[in-house]
């Protein structure tokens, strides 16, 4: 898939705060019409990085770029809209609320009311219209601040965090909301995140943020699958990275890269059975069960190194007498072990077909 | 008791007699007190946002002189005023001196520093992204502004009450700077404390309920104003 050209573009974005560098992304472009998620973990620098491409804070050094060149806060904020992690709605009426964006652009008070209505219609809120704001749940809020936001058709919408004060149900509900108005509006979408899974669910691209480092940037089916090092291979959900010497004893001498494995893929066995070769068996030794409700969590350790599986729940016999310090098998299908680090598409991951 | 129902009587006497001198007391401690109010608020609201959301050096000390000038006491701006506004004064060409326009000035003064403090206070309460949000739907500095100051409307009323309140109750600096001239610059709080001071009790007690009454019906105004839309 070839990404449209870029409609904002971050160069060379350098933020210091009190002495020290919060953020340095070198390049990273927002292409129109699609959603990029920037994955991190909290205090990785993405709101940082979501405020300087809105032109809401100033950056120490580099340039924002709209439309192939360099752009003023004023026309980045004409044709940008946010949602902040906390929907701060003025004291008002939800209606009022939804026109807010709008009567700041100028737009006339009935035509704000159309355009505001039709999206607090789309996002299932409508009914909530002459409610005072402060009257609402969490997940209602933040229906109305995505309202507002949608309501100014903007180019690029500005996500921070917009799930992460809702419970489970409603988080699940709003992303598929949030999902088909992004759809429907064809607007380019940054979206940061510490979710990888809403990151999967709503971004064509994808890019990880750590310690205010930009370090991958990609398609997101391919930075799911081959995360450029540890840190990345842990934020997008790898929480298992093993090292490339103790990668080559599992796999042979092919294996030029660290192994990373999500716990999920990984299923606890009895040592010393023989699998059929699509499987990946790893011996380790047991050191504790963690019962989880749907699942048990086995950590196990591989020469000092932790390796998280996963068992169903409640533990089976055969596990739940295994003592810590007793040998276990971990097993996977080969292709989920990932490696970490290798070029894309990998070449040099002949072990793992 | 006889003096409190004597008072009763004189303040109904006065109000609904039409005398004339009693209606011009009032409608000029209303004219000074609500420009000082006004003057006060316009003064202090942008020092207010300038304290709340200014980054600059001396911030602090600049807040805790604010604050300072929130309980100074009335005779000492009126000291400051009258020193100013002296014919040898560095003001003193303007001839201000012992005319309501002094008066307003010492208001006015007295109020700034109230309404600035309050309303520092009141806008620093707002969540400081609440700002930026207004900004990210594509508000202006300035309107961003007016947008958290609207959205601190409640307690910046409180300190519209407040510096109307000071403005209206001030006696020290309306006697220096005003001198209390009768039909000029004599106010409800300036006759009640010459009454009183020749004995006529009823009469300066009818005043002071007459300016009780008065100060209830203007922060009943803006109490309303304050509280539209709640039971």
């Amino acid at each position: 898939m070839s990404s449209p050209p870029a409609l904002l573009e971050l160069r060379g974005i350098v933020v210091d705060a009190g002495g020290r560098s919060i953020l340095d992304v070198p390049q990273l472009a927002l292409p129109a019409e699609r959603t990029t998620a920037v994955l991190g973990a909290n205090g990785a620098g993405k709101t940082t990085l979501l405020r300087v491409a809105g032109a809401l804070i100033r950056q120490t050094a580099g340039e924002v770029m709209l439309d192939g060149a360099p752009a003023t806060p004023t026309a980045i904020r004409r044709v940008s809209a946010a949602v902040l992690q906390r929907p701060l709605l003025r004291r008002a009426s939800v209606r009022d609320n939804a026109e807010t964006g709008l009567r700041f652009h100028r737009v006339p008070r009935a035509e704000a009311r159309r355009r505001a209505g039709e999206w607090l219609e789309r996002l299932g809120v409508a009914h909530l219209a002459t409610s005072p704001a402060h009257t609402l749940s969490a997940g209602e809020a933040q229906r109305v601040s995505l309202a507002r936001a949608l309501a100014l058709s903007p180019r690029l919408l500005l996500l921070d965090e917009p799930f992460s004060n809702l419970d489970a149900p409603t988080r699940g509900e709003l992303l598929v909301d949030l999902g088909e108005a992004l759809d429907a509006t064809g607007a380019a979408a940054l979206l940061v995140t510490h979710d990888r899974h809403e990151a999967a669910a709503l971004a064509d691209r994808m890019a990880i943020l750590h310690a205010g480092d930009l370090r991958q940037e990609g398609p997101t089916a391919e930075v799911w699958g081959h995360p450029s090092d540890p840190d990345c291979a842990r934020i997008l959900g790898y929480d298992t990275v093993l090292e490339t010497d103790v990668a080559r004893r599992i796999l042979g001498n092919g294996v030029a890269h660290p192994l990373a494995l999500r716990s999920e893929d990984c299923a606890a066995a009895p040592a010393g059975i023989q699998m059929d070769g699509s499987s990946l068996t790893i011996d380790a030794e047991l050191r504790r069960l963690i019962p989880l409700g749907s699942t048990t969590r086995v950590i196990a350790e591989l020469d000092g190194r932790r390796l998280l599986a996963t068992a169903p729940a409640p533990a089976p016999d055969w596990l739940a007498n295994l003592q810590p310090g007793d040998p276990i098998a971990v097993r996977l299908e080969r292709a989920r072990a990932r490696p970490v680090g290798a070029p894309f598409p990998a070449a040099d991951e002949p072990a793992l077909s | 008791m006889d003096v409190i129902w004597d008072a009763l009587g004189d303040a109904f006497n006065l109000l609904f007699s039409g005398d004339h001198e009693t209606f011009e007391i009032i409608g000029l401690s209303l004219r000074i007190s609500l420009t000082a109010t006004v003057i006060a608020f316009a003064l202090g609201l942008p020092l207010g946002m300038l304290l709340a959301f200014g980054r600059f050096r001396g911030r602090r000390l600049a807040l805790a002189t604010v604050h300072t000038g929130m309980g100074m006491p009335p005779v000492v701006v009126g000291l400051i005023v009258t020193v100013m506004l002296w014919r040898s004064g560095p003001l003193g060409g303007l001839d201000m001196l012992y005319t309501p326009s002094a008066m307003i000035v010492a208001q006015a003064a007295i109020g700034a520093p109230l309404v600035a403090g309050i309303s520092a206070a009141a806008l620093q309460q707002i969540d400081p992204d609440f700002r930026v949000q207004m900004q990210a739907l594509g508000a202006s500095r300035l309107r961003s502004l007016w947008a958290v100051a609207v959205e601190a409307r409640l307690p910046l009323l409180a300190a519209v009450m407040a510096g109307f309140g000071a403005a209206v109750s001030e006696v020290g600096a309306a006697m220096m700077v005003g001198g209390n001239i009768a039909g000029e610059t004599r106010v409800l709080t300036t006759a009640a404390v010459l009454e009183t001071s020749k004995g006529n009790l009823a009469l300066a007690v009818a005043l002071g309920l007459i300016l009780l009454l008065l100060a209830f019906m203007v922060n009943l105004v803006l109490t309303l104003a304050q509280q539209r839309g709640r039971p």
